[in-house]
């Protein structure tokens, strides 16, 4: 983890140097840019392990530079830094390929976490071409489609089961509306949010031992959801 | 129309004669009274009083000449050989012209009288629509009585636009296109208002060509045009008086024009004026909401870089997250500007997606226990409701600042309650607390931008919470509102319009709930 090569792309001055020096101070190999162009040759020329990439970018725009990276053949995960205002152009980013957000201002230590939980992510072993995954007190048998939730089997409908899985399979990833639509309905809906919530609704009632706390399916309010193993 | 007039009235007076004469014809041979002419009398006076002076002379002259052709020797000759006879023949013919002249006089005063009482029940009429309705309704009213009361053919209301150019508001009857449009000079000429300016227009009416009589009168306020009267004048022209009853409306109808701009123009007013005074109380609570945090994150900073003070690590950490705390204030006072000035501006589009709001309540709580920390929650949900379609974050928003005010103003270890159930056509939410309530006084206000409770310690907000959360509210249809809560404390609900979905999904079931937690148990997460 430490060690990892990070590049910062924010047109403040000031926010650069602040994260420069907080990220260093972790351990981390910072590189600082300020323009959307001066990312793209700097993440091609020294294929960063990660990217915090701020949205409100002078020349090209976050957005963009997301999409080109991605073209560019850089896996590496991407962290959007967004303000309030910026709310649509943050959740196209994600859609498009990066992989989490912090609106600011954000805490340090929330950053570092994110940083983290993305590096680890990344380094993971990929979770497909498993037969059974186990979360918690989740058990997905995916050659039977069954699941059992603290030993007891659960019925799910088969919408329900099929967000179960694309949610575990990347399990602690930000997943927003669009990429569940897609997975478990098909491309033609990926704009059909509006019911989204309700099927996760019932998905919760059936997983979750207290609903006032739900420990699996997370909402990331106005993004999408979360899908967290218990720490 | 003008034929059937004189039709009425020809065939009205030869029928009249026609009778009394067969009458006298039957008379003369059961009576020895010479002379039966006056007998005419009768449908002389009754022609009069049916129709005035003109058709009772002619029904006399009519009489004079049946009677004179058929009865008077040389019978089915008109001359007289008995100068006798001549003479009682002028008689009545003088007679019947005096007395039906009196007979007709009568008819007028009587008609004026009638026209008089009709005039005034008209203006009463004019008077209440102007001052009792909005003005186009009162506007149509009143064409449609000027219509009804002088039998015209059409009438129209046109009001001074902006530019000065005539609009036509109101128009009844008939003609119509025609009847409103008129070349500039006779909208420019300045026709006297008691006399009102005519001209001919071409009407199509059963497909026919014909000459219609149009008039116009102007409407005016100390010589300056507001508006303009047309009529289309019955088949008989308009009465004389007309012009008198024309006048009046004309005046009643300008200054209902003119109270109707005045008014506009005082709204407008008092508005600027409101704008104003926010504008001041604006820039005055901000100026003061921004430098406050300002000045506490100066002194702490300038604190730290003070060389000549020895810091301990806890003074360094406690002016440290100070700097921080006070960050989240202007974050969040920053934000509650933002959304307040796009919520007055209209900016606000919510991105509304079904939830189901039970879970979204549980939610919102369970992610501000820490701030719930002291008081216990009670979560009374109802789990069988329709989803409804709302903005999350917008909503979150709301009830993340009914929780923090109910936080802020109770005393710890009171209880908040938040409860959803279905009232009609809608979901509600409240949120209740135990604390002191909020003072009849200022329950008005609280809504109100920049509007806080007096004197209580901790995090003070801007002021701004609750209007927000009603603009947030608002935006969805719903409505915010501090109800009167049995117990005392503060009960702020609200609602959230419930529409119907498509079919596409079913919606969930299951059962009502109880929920009480404490949540000194969630600080941790």
């Amino acid at each position: 983890m430490s060690g990892a090569r990070i590049l910062v792309v924010d047109d403040e001055p000031e926010i650069r140097r602040a994260l420069r020096a907080n990220l260093a101070g972790h351990g981390f190999e910072v590189t600082a840019v300020a323009t959307g162009e001066e990312a793209l040759a700097e993440a091609s020329r020294t294929r960063p392990d990660l990217v915090l990439l701020d949205l409100g970018l002078p020349d090209l725009g976050g957005l963009e530079v997301c999409v080109r990276l991605r073209e560019d053949q850089i896996e590496a995960p991407i962290i959007i830094l967004s303000v309030q205002e910026e709310e649509e152009q943050k959740v196209r980013a994600l859609d498009e390929g990066a992989d989490d957000y912090l609106t600011k201002p954000f805490g340090m230590n929330e950053l570092l976490a994110r940083i983290r939980a993305a590096l680890r992510r990344a380094g993971g072993s990929s979770r497909s071409g498993q037969a059974l995954l186990t979360i918690g007190d989740l058990e997905v048998n995916l050659e039977r489609r069954q699941v059992r939730v603290r030993g007891a089997p659960v019925h799910l409908t088969p919408k329900e089961y099929d967000m179960l899985r694309y949610l575990a399979a990347n399990a602690g990833k930000l997943i927003t509306h669009r990429m569940l639509l897609r997975a478990v309905w098909g491309a033609e809906y990926e704009d059909a949010r509006q019911y989204l919530h309700v099927f996760v609704a019932q998905l919760r009632r059936k997983l979750e031992e207290d609903p006032a706390h739900p420990r699996y399916v997370l909402t990331e309010p106005g993004v999408g959801y979360r899908f967290e193993s218990p720490a | 129309m003008e034929l059937t007039f004189w039709l009425v009235r020809v065939l009205g007076i030869i029928a009249g004669v026609g009778a009394v004469t067969v009458l006298i014809a039957v008379l003369r041979g059961l009576l020895t009274v010479p002379n039966l002419a006056p007998l005419y009398l009768l449908a002389v006076i009754q022609c009069a009083v049916s129709w005035g002076w003109w058709p009772a002379l002619a029904s006399a002259v009519l009489a004079f000449l049946a009677y004179n052709f058929l009865f008077v020797d040389p019978i089915y000759t008109f001359t007289i050989h008995d100068p006798q006879s001549a003479l009682e023949l002028l008689v009545f013919l003088a007679v019947a012209a005096v007395t039906s002249n009196l007979a007709a006089r009568e008819r007028a005063r009587r008609e004026e009288a009638r026209e008089r009482a009709e005039e005034a029940t008209l203006l009463y009429a004019v008077g209440r629509a102007l001052a009792s309705r909005p003005l186009e309704e009162a506007l149509a009213e009143v064409a449609e009585l000027l219509r009804e009361t002088l039998h015209l053919r059409g009438c129209a209301i046109l009001l001074a636009g902006p530019g000065g150019q005539l609009e036509p508001k109101v128009s009844v009857g008939e003609p119509d296109g025609q009847f409103t449009e008129a070349p500039a000079e006779w909208l420019l000429a300045r026709p006297r208002v008691d006399q009102p300016t005519r001209r001919w227009i071409a009407v199509r009416r059963h497909g026919r060509q014909r000459q219609s009589a149009s008039h116009q009168v102007p409407l005016r306020v100390d010589e300056r045009p507001v508006g303009s009267l047309r009529l289309a004048a019955p088949p008989g022209g308009l009465r004389p008086q007309a012009a008198r009853l024309l006048a009046t409306v004309a005046e009643q109808l300008a200054a209902a024009i003119e109270r109707e701009r005045l008014r506009h123009a005082a709204n407008q007013a008092e508005l600027l004026r409101r704008t104003d005074d926010l504008r001041a109380a604006l820039l005055s609570s901000v100026s003061h909401d921004l430098r406050t945090p300002l000045a506490a994150i100066k002194a702490s900073v300038g604190s730290l870089l003070q060389r000549d003070v020895d810091w301990s690590e806890a003074d360094r950490e406690g002016f440290a997250e100070a700097i921080d705390r006070e960050v989240d204030r202007l974050d969040r006072l920053v934000r509650n500007l933002l959304d307040m000035s796009r919520i007055e501006g209209g900016a606000l589009r919510p991105r509304r997606e079904w939830y189901d709001l039970a879970e979204l309540v549980r939610e919102i709580a369970a992610r501000l226990a820490p701030i719930l920390a002291e008081h216990p929650l009670q979560l009374d949900l109802v789990d069988d409701l329709p989803p409804v379609r709302i903005d999350y974050l917008m909503i979150d928003q709301v009830l993340t600042n009914l929780l923090e005010n109910a936080a802020k103003h109770t005393q710890p270890s009171t209880r908040v309650q938040v409860s959803l159930k279905r009232t009609e056509g809608a979901l509600e939410v409240c949120v209740i607390d135990e604390g002191p309530g909020v003072p009849p006084e200022a329950a008005g206000r609280i809504f109100d931008k920049f509007q806080r409770a007096s004197g209580k310690g901790g995090p003070a907000g801007s002021g701004l919470g609750l209007a927000v959360s009603r603009g947030f509210v608002e935006a969805h249809g719903g409505r915010l509102e501090l109800k009167s809560s049995e117990a005392g404390g503060a009960s702020f609900c609200f609602s959230l319009p419930l529409e119907v979905p498509s079919s596409e999904f079913q919606v969930p079931s299951g059962e009502r709930e109880l929920e009480t937690q404490n949540s000194q148990l969630g600080t941790s997460k």
